[in-house]
């Protein structure tokens, strides 16, 4: 079975339990105790991941680490309907790959935020990364409203959901936390409440469930 | 008291951003709103802030009749914003004064108006009949700095601007073309830029002028917001939130009567919906019906002085207007025949606010009702409710014949939920009560009404069959007890320091307000539970058909419309 290094408060431990519920994966939970043990800084967690990063997941030896790096692993591996991570189409691959840098810089400013506000990391530059997660909630909110003119849900286009969804939707989520408000952003706002109904999809501390949309 | 500014009416939304179950997230003048479409269509713009522990409504849940918010899921009801229900006290009717406070709105070129205290017209739209709108473009900057850089806006050979007297702004190119500007001030350093084209684009045409407004707008927020951060950055904005309305703050008026019916309500549809039965379906004269909770029942007074109570039945987030049934009843005092003969499409009447004494929990895992004859309308409202929220519920309605059932139309809803039981004599239909009765259980409840006769048969069953009191609720809609009224005793009033005696031939109701003391009351015949009064000392002679056997047994509740002290003295909590 699938061992997922996790802590319940990471927004990218919190990707890889979305995928693995949307997939229906089993896993174990090998928790670490973030904050306030500190125990990814640990000897032996430094074994595991010398970045002193979460997440990892070890699938039978195989180990990988790095949120994005492991939505395209266990969804290339995992997922017989072939809709998070279409292997044969090499537009929308880019497309997902240019979405996962993306979400990677959500993380850079909107999880700073968050860590300088939630967890005490008061070495971080609040102004700044702020304002560059205003940025880019700027560029994804244009994106969705433009891809809603066309009659498009999703963040690459197509009629489900990828892992550019997966990877995005935590810390855009999280942002308040932060101190980072999404009033601005109708459209990301939406894209939140579609996202929130995938099928299968779960919570985690700070993000609440969505009601039932109309199709019911 | 309200600036010049408050009264304006700003567009906060685009039509299209109010996407179905979805709460949108607006400001105004420092000022917070949750702004959502109910699934019938209507806008509402409501204070950002839950009644209860201040959290943002927008992150509620818009279930397309109530907003529920997502801390301790309290909800309020589509138009009025009064709360329907808190899950913490389940068996409670939530009080009328709790209500969040709502906003002018008005859904008109394709945008949201709304305004502190807005009033009088709309900007003049003269020329913009077909529109476009296009994407809203947030700039940190205060509104001023905006305007001025609006009225330099380009897009197209020879543009000429001009301000209104309204502060919209108004771009005209050589051709034709026009694009009206609003701006919106969020707050001091927030405003976002709402643009009009006085044409209809469709399919490609109107992505590329979407795109083409859109980057030139982006470009000039660039602008816009390099001049603003070498500004000193305006203080936020404080929007005071008023507490509670005017009206609900109040102290009602003294008055001789305390069945107050303050609301004057038009007679819109009248039609029969069953042999003998007639459903009426009234909208306020002026301004919006308060809240109703599924259980509730108005007071209706009628044109020749009768005073009669009708359960609604209207489902949740159904707040435009009030339904009641009425069966013509020939031998009774003349209240449904006057209804039924008398009252007219159009005619106006007074009626009280809704009073809720049969509330309905929605924390059971399942919920039986036993609705017999016209009984069946308090039932109807809860059935919709627990339908709406998608809980679990049986719905048995016992009538003479098919064409004795009541509102067949809106019961459709229910589906294989409804099982409708026609022409079952007594004997019949306690087997089949039994039948339906046999599974008691934690948290299963049941509602009964309907006939005397009737109810205290499944009531008598329930008990057999092992259902808890608490997990019974009844209503009857008439009292068949015949009232004794012929004992004279003491009454002490704790709280108001008053001695009374109440003689034969009256009641305590009648003698507390000859008193000066002002107790509501509504049916004054011991069904409806509005007169109850606590009781601190004394053995009370129970004759009412509201209060369940073991709050008769329990003695610390009496209705003071019919029920008398057993002994020579009661001690009342008034």
């Amino acid at each position: 079975m699938i061992k997922l290094y996790d802590y319940e408060l990471s927004g990218n431990c919190y990707k890889i339990r979305l995928l693995m519920s949307f997939l229906g994966i089993e896993y174990t939970p090998e928790l670490i105790d973030f904050y306030p043990g500190k125990q990814h800084k640990s000897k032996e967690f430094r074994t595991v991941n010398p970045l002193e990063q979460l997440p990892v997941i070890d699938d039978n030896g195989f180990v990988l680490r790095d949120a994005q790096a492991i939505l395209v692993y266990l969804a290339s591996k995992y997922d017989s309907s072939n809709q998070w991570y279409p292997r044969d189409d090499a537009a929308k691959l880019g497309e997902i790959a240019q979405w996962l840098a993306f979400a990677d810089a959500i993380t850079g400013s909107s999880s700073a935020a968050r860590l300088h506000d939630a967890l005490f990391y008061h070495e971080i530059d609040l102004d700044a990364v702020r304002a560059s997660a205003h940025r880019l909630f700027r560029i994804l909110d244009e994106h969705l409203f433009f891809a809603e003119e066309v009659g498009q849900n999703w963040i690459c286009p197509g009629d489900c959901p990828t892992i550019a969804d997966i990877a995005c939707f935590p810390y855009v989520m999280l942002s308040e936390e932060g101190g980072i408000s999404r009033m601005t952003y109708p459209a990301l706002r939406r894209w939140c409440d579609r996202f929130k109904r995938i099928p299968n999809f779960c919570v985690m501390s700070g993000v609440f469930p969505a009601g039932p949309s109309d199709t019911a | 008291m309200t600036t010049a500014l408050q009264e304006l009416w700003y567009p906060v939304a685009s039509s299209t951003d109010l996407v179905k179950r979805h709460v949108y997230q607006a400001q105004l003048l420092g000022r917070e709103f949750a702004v959502w479409r109910a699934d019938d269509g209507y806008v509402n713009v409501w204070e950002n802030r839950c009644l209860h522990r201040g959290v943002r409504l927008s992150i509620g849940i818009n279930d397309g009749r109530e907003l529920k918010c997502q801390y301790h899921g309290w909800r309020y009801a589509n138009r009025t914003a009064g709360c329907t229900y808190i899950p913490a006290h389940p068996a409670d009717a939530p009080a009328r004064t709790i209500c969040n406070n709502t906003y002018p709105t008005q859904e008109a070129f394709g945008l949201i108006w709304t305004g502190d205290a807005a009033q009088g017209d709309l900007p003049d739209m003269n020329g913009f009949e077909n529109y476009t709108v296009l994407r809203p473009i947030p700039v940190n900057a205060p509104q001023q700095l905006v305007a001025l850089a609006l009225a330099e806006y380009t897009f197209a050979d020879g543009c000429q601007s001009t301000t209104d007297d309204d502060r919209s702004i108004t771009i005209t190119a050589k051709e034709g073309q026009s694009i009206r500007f609003f701006v919106q001030p969020c707050d001091s350093n927030l405003t976002i830029i709402r643009g009009l084209l006085n044409r209809k684009a469709l399919g490609s045409d109107r992505i590329s002028i979407l795109k083409h407004h859109n980057f030139l707008l982006d470009e000039l927020r660039g602008q816009i917001e390099a001049k603003a951060t070498n500004l000193e950055t305006p203080a936020p904005m404080v929007a005071k939130i008023a507490k509670i309305s005017q009206e609900l703050s109040e102290i009602p008026s003294e008055s001789g009567d305390p069945r107050v019916a303050d609301l004057r309500v038009q007679l819109m549809k009248k039609e029969m919906t069953a042999e003998g039965v007639v459903s009426l379906q009234f909208r306020a004269v002026k301004g919006k019906l308060p809240t109703f909770q599924p259980g509730a029942h108005i007071d209706v007074h009628l044109q020749n002085g009768l005073i009669r109570q009708y359960s609604l039945t209207n489902g949740p987030g159904e707040t435009d207007q009030y339904t009641i049934g009425v069966k013509r009843e020939p031998d009774s005092r003349g209240g449904s025949v006057a209804i039924h003969d008398d009252l007219r499409e159009g005619d106006v009447l007074a009626i009280s606010a809704p009073r809720n004494n049969f509330p309905l929990r929605r924390d059971a895992l399942h919920t039986i009702f036993i609705a017999g004859g016209i009984g069946v309308t308090p039932l109807i409202s809860m059935g919709r409710t627990l339908n709406a929220q998608g809980l679990g519920f049986e719905f048995h309605y016992f009538v003479q014949s098919e064409d004795h059932a009541a509102f067949k139309t809106v019961m459709g809803e229910f589906d294989r939920a409804l099982t409708v039981h026609k022409g079952l004599a007594p004997d019949e239909t306690g087997t089949k009560l039994r039948e339906i009765l046999n599974e008691p259980g934690q948290a299963r409840h049941v509602y009964i009404c309907g006939p005397g006769p009737m109810l205290e048969s499944a009531l008598e069953i329930a008990r057999e069959q092992g259902w808890a009191d608490e997990a019974v609720h009844f209503e009857y809609f008439k009292n068949t007890t015949e009232i004794d009224d012929t004992s004279s005793f003491e009454i002490d009033l704790a709280r108001s320091a008053l001695s009374l005696t109440v003689p034969a031939g009256q009641t305590i109701l009648q003698v507390l307000r000859e008193n000066g003391i002002n107790m509501g009351s509504s049916c004054e015949q011991g069904a409806c539970g509005t007169c109850r009064c606590g009781v601190i000392e004394g053995e009370v002679n129970h004759q009412d058909v509201y209060l369940s056997p073991a709050e008769k047994t329990e003695g610390k509740s009496i209705m003071t419309c019919v029920s008398r002290a057993a002994g020579d003295r009661l001690i009342l909590d008034i």
